[in-house]
């Protein structure tokens, strides 16, 4: 019964014509991004590479694919998440302000599973948004300017991986990019439960993340306690995959701190969910 | 008139230097006539590099260099080698209107004796301000160069010789250059998941050893193979 609704929740999400916003959006900045590279790329590396050429030189093919991929998901990783509540932050709200939702609950199926099939489905069109981004960013960035070793600047410096040494990295870093997204996705799910209207829980979901953001970025002491555990600080995670080594620790700590956000989320998503009023 | 005694003087106390100077001029001479055998050659090379705020694994890749100053590496992938020093000391070598030659003093080395000679550039507007070289004489080689220049500062090279000793080819060449200056833009390398990192005390120098094998001297390298 769940995974007919989840198939039911997902169909819904695909009719909805907004629901290929984030898509074309994640196409033309992706396009935007390579034509941008394609013209004058090179002169965007040198700003990075400006303090050392003044001693060495860079020789092999510095602008290629790898790296326009890197570029482009480190560039949208930011913005993503405004695509993803867009359609997720609609789920409950959205059928509860047009009386859907009446409907919906009158099925043989627990409130518990139609909400948990409502994530699933949420989780799913995430998955395509990720999908589609690795496929425009690397791949087509592949295409496009070739293959390389990959240069990636980072708090420690410069760091040179080889071409051999990168394909597991990105799918590990799209797996937690994704695992990040899954967490807005269930934050504005969750939030979708308070309301009626599909506003709210887009322009909450949004809020929260700015929040979070700054009070990760800026540097005061009292926000040191609090820091590691705001999702929006293991946003960035994906990128620890490109550092050598491996801070696996860091990864792992990472990971499980977007599973318990989204644990957390869900459970009161469930809570709220199955005490709702929806006579009204 | 000046009296014989000031004459003989004058003699005795410039003729050091004047030695020095024929000497270093003729060193530097035969240093220079067995790199001109040498017309081109081509060699697998090995580059590792060692330098601060720059984290790059080995990288293999093909040496080309022509008579003056055509030089290129083609590697499998990025490798970092230092700005001057490739084609520089060739290239100044090459001509002798180019530089003044001036020995300095001799330093012992590993038990080897060592010419230090300085090589002033004769174009004074040029990058290149001073090259300091220091040769052993016996076997009319270079075991360490250091290059000034305007715009990269200092860059010492030690060379070590194989099986191209005869003709002044190094199998392995150690670069140390000045990594001061070195530092990463801020706003691009901010993470917000790395905050309140403490700043490690980065090493002055850096440093990128060459290892040199399979020369194929002399065979002929088509012009193509320069142009990128």
């Amino acid at each position: 019964m769940l995974l007919a609704s989840t198939y039911n929740e997902f169909i819904k999400i695909t009719a909805k014509p907004r629901s290929y916003l984030g898509l074309g959006a994640i196409t033309i900045l992706v396009g935007v991004i390579l034509f941008a590279l394609k013209v004058d790329g090179l002169s965007m590396i040198s700003f990075v590479t400006t303090s050392f050429e003044q001693t060495l030189t860079f020789q092999g093919n510095l602008l290629n694919g790898n790296l326009v991929a890197f570029i482009i998901l480190q560039m949208l990783i930011i913005h993503i998440p405004l695509l993803v509540a867009l359609v997720t932050g609609d789920l409950v709200s959205g059928e509860a302000a047009s009386g859907a939702i009446r409907i919906l609950l009158t099925k043989p199926i627990s409130r518990t599973q139609v909400l948990l099939s409502k994530f699933i489905a949420g989780g799913v069109y995430t998955l395509c948004m990720i999908i589609w981004l690795g496929l425009m960013s690397v791949l087509i960035g592949r295409v496009l300017f070739g293959q390389g070793d990959l240069m990636v600047l980072n708090s420690d410096g410069l760091v040179i991986l080889k071409e051999n040494d990168i394909s597991w990295r990105y799918l590990g870093g799209f797996a937690v990019a994704y695992l990040a997204l899954l967490t807005v996705s269930t934050l504005s799910i969750c939030l979708s439960c308070f309301t009626e209207n599909s506003i709210g829980p887009i322009v909450t979901t949004m809020a929260i993340i700015i929040l979070f953001t700054i009070i990760g970025t800026l540097d005061v002491r009292f926000f040191d306690q609090i820091r590691p555990y705001l999702f929006t600080t293991h946003m960035a995670a994906w990128r620890s995959y490109f550092e050598v080594p491996l801070p696996t620790a860091q990864i792992t700590k990472s990971i499980f701190i977007l599973l318990g956000h989204q644990v957390v989320l869900i459970s009161i998503a469930i809570i709220k969910f199955n005490t709702k009023d929806i006579t009204s | 008139m000046i009296p014989p005694s000031i004459r003989v003087l004058f003699l005795l106390f410039f003729l050091p230097f004047c030695t020095f100077a024929q000497d270093a001029s003729t060193l530097v001479a035969k240093l220079s006539a067995k790199m001109n055998q040498v017309k081109d050659y081509s060699v697998q090379v090995r580059i590792q590099s060692q330098i601060p705020l720059i984290n790059i694994f080995p990288v293999n890749g093909t040496v080309y260099y022509k008579q003056v100053d055509k030089f290129r590496i083609i590697a499998k992938g990025i490798a970092i080698l230092p700005k001057q020093g490739f084609t520089d000391l060739a290239q100044l070598l090459s001509k002798k209107e180019r530089y003044s030659a001036i020995s300095t003093k001799t330093e012992q080395v590993n038990d080897v004796p060592l010419q230090v000679v300085n090589l002033l550039p004769t174009d004074e507007t040029g990058d290149l301000i001073l090259v300091k070289l220091w040769i052993d004489s016996t076997k009319d080689l270079i075991i360490k160069s250091q290059t000034t220049t305007r715009s990269s500062g200092t860059i010492t090279a030690n060379y070590q010789y194989g099986k191209q000793q005869a003709i002044g080819l190094p199998d392995i060449l150690v670069y140390t250059l000045d990594v001061k200056k070195f530092k990463i833009p801020k706003g691009l390398a901010t993470d917000i998941n790395r905050t309140n990192i403490p700043t490690k005390a980065q090493p002055k120098t850096g440093k990128i050893t060459l290892t040199f094998t399979n020369y194929q001297i002399n065979k002929g390298i088509d012009d193509k193979i320069f142009k990128n």
